[in-house]
Order: C-alpha cells, then sequence, then structure tokens
C-alpha cells in the first residue's frame, strides 16, 4: 500500500470518532432544548428527537400537519398547523391562508404572522430558557377542588400558628391570660365597646405618637422603630385578647376535671380556638360555592370580630393581664342552693334567741 | 515541601472561591417577546404584575391584543403570559420565584417591562407595580377602567389625548411613593379614587373636557397638588389633621372651597381631599 492510501485511511480513522461525537453532542443538546420547550415553554406535544426538522421547513397551501412542528431552521406556513410550530434556529413566518392553532415561537428569529393567523400566542427569543426549577408560567386557573385545597391548607396553617403562639403564651404569660379571662368574665360589656374604642382609636393614636416624635429630632430618627414596636403592641393585645376569649368559650364548653390546671387551661384554650376556626373550616370547605362561602366567611369574620373586640377591650382594661386587681379580687359570695335562710318569721323565729332591745329608744 | 503545597493550595482557594461565589450571584438575564393575535374588538380585561425595573405601557395601533417584550433574571423571576379565552382576560408580567432573594445581581442593571395594546378594544386595565420606574401612556386608548396599585413607584401617568369612550372609574392606590398624572380630563373618567400612603402626588386635570368629574383624594403623608384648568369650575372639600391647605383663589362656601367661576363654568371638577401629614396645594393654571 502507499503512502497517500494508507494516510487517507488513518484520516478516516481520525475523522469518523469526532464526527461521532458531535452528532452524539448535537443529539444531547436538541434533547435539552426539546426538555427545555416542554417545561420552560409549556409547548404541547413537543416531538421526539427523530422527528425534528434537521433544517428548514415548510407547510405548502391546502396540507394540514397535526401536532406540534419543530425544526432546528426557519419555518414557513401556509397549509394548517394544529398544534405549536417551534423554530429553533430562524423565524416562523405565517403566509396567507395559514393557519396555527397552537403557539408559533421562534429561537433567534421573530415571528412573522402579519397575514396568517395564529390562534395562541406568538414568542421570540434570543435562546430558550434556563430550567432552573418549577414555577408557574400560564395564569392559574384553580379549579374547584384545588380553590378548596388551598382554602382549608390557609386555615389549618393559620390554626396550628395560632395553636403554638396559644402554647407559648400559655407557658410565658400564663398569669397575664388569667387576667384577661377574668377581667372579660366580670366585665364583659365594658370589655367588648373598650375593645370597639381601642379598633377606632389604633390609627389616631400611632399618629399622635408620630406627631410627638417628630417634635424633636432624636424622635424624628425614633419614628421607624416607634411605629414598629407600635405595631408589634398592637398585635400582641389583640392575640392575648383573642386567646383569652377563646379560653373562656373553650372552657364554658368542656368541663374535664383531668389534669393539671395548665393541660386543663390548655386543652380549653385548643378547644376555643378550634370553635373559631370550625367556621372558617367550613368556609374553606365551601369554596367551590362563591354564595356559601361568603355568608360562611361572614360568620367567621363577624365572629373573630366580636372575639377580639372583646378580647382586645379586656387586654387593655387589664393592661395586657398585668393590672392584676380582676383575677386576685375577692368574688362575690354567691348563696349556695344548700344553704337555708335565716328564718324571720313562724315558729323557728320566734324560738330563735332575740338580741335584748336597746333602752331609751 | 508541605508547607509550599498548602500555600499553593490555598492560594488556589483563594483565587477560585470568589469566582464561585460570583457564578453563583450572576443574573441570568434574557429577553423574550411575547404578543397575540387580536380576533374581534369585544372587551378585554388586562392584567400586569411586574415586581422591580422599568414599565412603559401604551397604547399602539395593530392588529395585537398585546405586545409584550419582557428583560428580567431568569434565576429571580418568571414571566407570566397566559390568557383565558373564556374569560377574556389576560394576565402578563412577570412573577418572582420562590428564592428571589438569593441572587442579588449587584450589577446596577434592572429589569424592563414593555406593553402595547390595543387602542380600538375597550379593555379593563389592572396594574400592579412594585418598586417600578414606571411610565403609563395610555392615551387615545378605549379604556372601561384602569386601576393602577403601585407599592413604591415613581409613576408618570399620562393621558396624552382623549380616551375613546366612557371611562368608568380610575382607581389609583399608591404606597410610598411618587404619582405624577397629567392630562386626566383626557381619560374621561366619570370619577376618580387615588389613595396614597407616603409620597407626592400630582394631578394635572388638563386635557379636553367633555362631561363633570368626581376626585377622591387620600394621601397619608405627603403633598398632594391639584392643577386645575381656570375655566374649569372647581369644588373642593378638604378634610385635613395636620395638613397645610393653599387654596388659592377659592372662596369658602358652606362646607366647600369654590372657584369664583364655579357657577358659570360648563364643567366641573369636585375634588374630596384628605390627608394627615403634609400639604394641599391647588394650582389653577393652563
Amino acid at each position: 500500500m502507499s503512502a497517500r492510501p494508507r494516510s487517507l485511511i488513518y484520516a478516516l480513522f481520525g475523522l469518523v470518532p469526532c464526527v461521532l461525537m458531535a452528532q452524539g453532542q448535537s443529539r444531547a443538546d436538541l434533547s435539552r432544548d426539546l426538555e427545555r420547550l416542554t417545561k420552560g415553554e409549556r409547548i404541547a406535544g413537543v416531538p421526539a428527537a427523530d422527528s425534528v426538522s434537521p433544517g428548514a421547513r415548510s407547510v405548502p397551501a391546502g396540507s394540514t400537519i397535526h401536532g406540534t412542528i419543530v425544526a432546528r431552521g426557519p419555518v414557513e406556513v401556509s397549509g394548517r398547523v394544529d398544534g405549536s410550530v417551534v423554530s429553533l434556529a430562524g423565524s416562523v413566518t405565517v403566509r396567507r391562508g395559514g393557519v396555527i392553532t397552537g403557539d408559533a415561537l421562534s429561537v433567534g428569529g421573530r415571528v412573522i404572522a402579519d397575514s396568517g393567523v395564529v390562534l395562541g400566542e406568538m414568542r421570540s427569543m434570543a435562546a430558550l430558557p434556563t430550567l432552573l426549577g418549577a414555577a408557574p408560567m400560564a395564569v392559574p386557573v384553580r379549579s374547584s377542588a384545588q380553590r378548596v385545597t388551598d382554602a382549608v391548607r390557609i386555615v389549618s396553617v393559620t390554626f396550628g400558628v395560632l395553636l403554638i403562639i396559644a402554647l407559648g403564651v400559655l407557658l410565658f404569660a400564663g398569669r397575664n391570660l388569667d387576667e384577661v379571662v377574668a377581667t372579660i368574665e366580670q366585665r364583659f360589656a365594658r370589655a367588648f365597646w373598650l375593645g370597639v374604642v381601642g379598633q377606632v382609636c389604633l390609627l389616631p393614636a400611632l399618629a399622635l405618637l408620630i406627631v410627638a416624635l417628630a417634635l424633636s429630632l432624636i424622635g424624628i430618627l425614633l419614628i421607624p422603630f416607634a411605629i414598629v414596636a407600635y405595631a408589634i403592641a398592637c398585635a400582641g393585645l389583640l392575640t392575648l385578647g383573642f386567646l383569652a376569649v377563646a379560653r373562656l368559650v373553650g372552657g364554658a364548653v368542656w368541663h374535664g376535671s383531668t389534669g393539671g390546671g395548665q393541660s386543663r387551661a390548655l386543652l380549653a384554650l385548643a378547644i376555643g380556638i378550634a370553635m373559631f376556626f370550625a367556621v372558617w373550616m367550613a368556609a374553606a370547605l365551601f369554596a367551590w360555592s362563591p354564595i356559601a362561602v361568603g355568608v360562611l366567611r361572614a360568620a367567621a369574620l363577624a365572629a373573630t370580630w366580636a372575639a377580639i373586640t372583646v378580647g382586645l377591650g379586656a387586654s387593655l382594661q387589664s393592661r395586657a393581664g398585668t393590672h392584676r386587681r380582676v383575677a386576685s379580687a375577692p368574688r362575690a359570695v354567691e348563696l349556695a342552693a344548700w344553704q337555708t335562710p335565716t328564718p324571720v318569721a313562724g315558729v323557728v323565729a320566734a324560738r330563735r334567741h332575740a338580741a335584748p332591745a336597746r333602752e331609751g329608744r | 515541601m508541605i508547607g509550599r503545597r498548602a500555600l499553593r493550595f490555598a492560594l488556589w482557594m483563594g483565587l477560585s472561591l470568589p469566582s464561585l461565589g460570583h457564578a453563583q450571584t450572576t443574573p441570568l438575564w434574557r429577553s423574550v417577546d411575547f404578543a397575540r393575535q387580536l380576533r374581534d374588538t369585544m372587551p378585554q380585561r388586562i392584567r400586569v404584575q411586574y415586581g422591580a425595573g422599568r414599565v412603559d405601557v401604551r397604547g399602539a395601533d395593530g392588529q395585537q391584543l398585546y405586545g409584550l417584550h419582557l428583560r428580567y433574571d431568569e434565576s429571580r423571576s418568571v414571566p407570566l403570559h397566559g390568557y383565558d379565552a373564556e374569560q377574556r382576560s389576560a394576565l402578563l408580567g412577570l412573577e418572582s420565584r420562590g428564592n428571589a432573594m438569593r441572587n442579588a445581581s449587584g450589577t446596577g442593571e434592572s429589569g424592563e417591562l414593555r406593553l402595547t395594546l390595543p387602542r380600538t378594544v375597550p379593555l379593563e386595565l389592572d396594574l400592579t407595580l412594585g418598586g417600578t420606574q414606571s411610565t403609563l401612556d395610555l392615551g387615545a386608548m378605549s379604556l372601561r377602567s384602569l386601576t393602577l396599585k403601585c407599592s413604591a413607584t415613581e409613576a408618570n401617568l399620562l393621558f396624552s389625548n382623549p380616551n375613546r369612550g366612557r371611562m368608568r372609574d380610575i382607581d389609583i392606590s399608591v404606597g410610598a411613593a411618587g404619582l405624577t398624572a397629567s392630562h386626566l380630563a383626557n381619560a374621561n373618567a366619570e370619577q376618580m379614587r387615588i389613595e396614597a400612603g407616603v409620597g407626592g402626588v400630582d394631578l394635572d386635570f388638563s386635557g379636553t373636557w367633555t362631561h363633570d368629574l368626581a376626585v377622591t383624594a387620600q394621601v397619608g403623608l405627603g403633598k398632594l397638588t391639584l392643577r386645575v384648568p381656570p375655566d374649569v369650575g372647581l369644588r373642593v372639600d378638604v378634610e385635613r389633621v395636620f395638613a397645610g391647605f393653599d387654596h388659592a383663589a377659592l372662596v369658602k362656601r358652606g362646607d366647600g372651597w369654590y372657584s369664583a367661576n364655579y357657577d358659570a363654568a360648563p364643567y366641573k371638577l369636585h375634588i374630596r381631599a384628605q390627608t394627615y401629614f403634609g400639604q394641599i396645594e391647588i394650582q389653577q393654571t393652563r
């Protein structure tokens, strides 16, 4: 064998693996692009890599293609495509009479459809999106079941969070809670009206605080902190008040005698919160029906507002449970049913030893 | 020997780690154009949501329901470009990814939203904008209603030409931002509500007047400037707590302040202005 054919064979041996590698690389790129089309651009019915046109593609007038077309060159549509049309490297042109029932997408070119019809969306971009993770791309049209699930989830999470807060309050501010509960028990009407006034005065009080602080230079610097502190204080008062009402309601419903004082209080608190949340949960379960959910949410809102109002009033009255007068004060002695009143007439009264009459009367 | 290797390793790590960190925080900027052909001229609803960047919305002639250009950081957000044919409603803009705070670009670059809407189609337009710099030229469109919610936006709302047809209402809610609205008479709106938390609100009522207009403006903390043409009859009802009221040449009659030409003016503007801290200024200029 002469030198020239031998070198040709060597060159072929060297070239073939390179070509195969390049083809493999290209195939991998194409598979990745198709995945980006499906997941990133939500193009439905993307064909397999084998069915992708390697270069330009055209749909002649009068012809109909069912399914999505993907090409690695420009696409020209004069017929009908029942699906989407994608050009991975070039423009998509829809000629007069051409119809695309899905989307038209061009990477590195434009979608030109001045005389044709694209029933879906036209998109043009320099590159396909990077797949960084699942993210919603389309309008979130939620079904009834999804709406119910979401609403139930929100109510459940809120209930759980409130239970955790309740546990914290019971552990670290149990005496304050007792005082607020006692205040509600004994001064309910006053607590309610004070709660209403408190709600009305929340914002004006904040405004007054800001004005007072704005009078001095240091005060102006403190305004943001004051606003945050005020918001936290208000949230604390509202939560404490609501928990106190929940505990009172829970205690009224459940008369268990097992367990210690704190565990009984916790159980009463949990039952009370659950009772309030039961209405919200009912509203969540009826999220599929606009009328029912409206009525139930209004009921839940009214009950919660009443509880928060009474609780806020009691919290203000008892200064967040620190002004321990009501709980520690001696309660009015109730006349027990078994006690016999002192007779004032009849035989028993006549026999009773009477005190001697004062002289000079 | 070991010391030299360790030094070399430390040097390599020192050089390579910052570049790794840079790779993690480098934004992935991407530009996309979305468009949808117009099928008919029945009323449509367009909702726009956009977090941070530059916003430009304007009317356009042509056969597109919308033409949207987005430039955004892929690592932080995903485009919204859905259309509900049954509801005749489109949702456009950007949505943050869950880990949006992970990558702060720090390059000073910002995203962009450019939206063109048809002038011939009656639209209900809802814009919800975050920290943006917005230019909204809604002149010569066929708006039925406009709702603009801004949290921290420098918004410039302009009706450069009269709206085609009567607009039901304009509802603007601004958080902590500045709002300048020009040629509001061209909006052809029946009523207008503006709520602003903190910031300056500048409302210019020039343009083509076709009917009376009622405006409710509430500003928490900031300056409310009202520019009214001199040939329009003006009545202002003011509620203020710690705010100044610069009423120019208005005369008090009963509960309101009236311009001298109020009774004779062909068109009347009734403004109910509320502000807590700041100033209300009225300028009667052409």
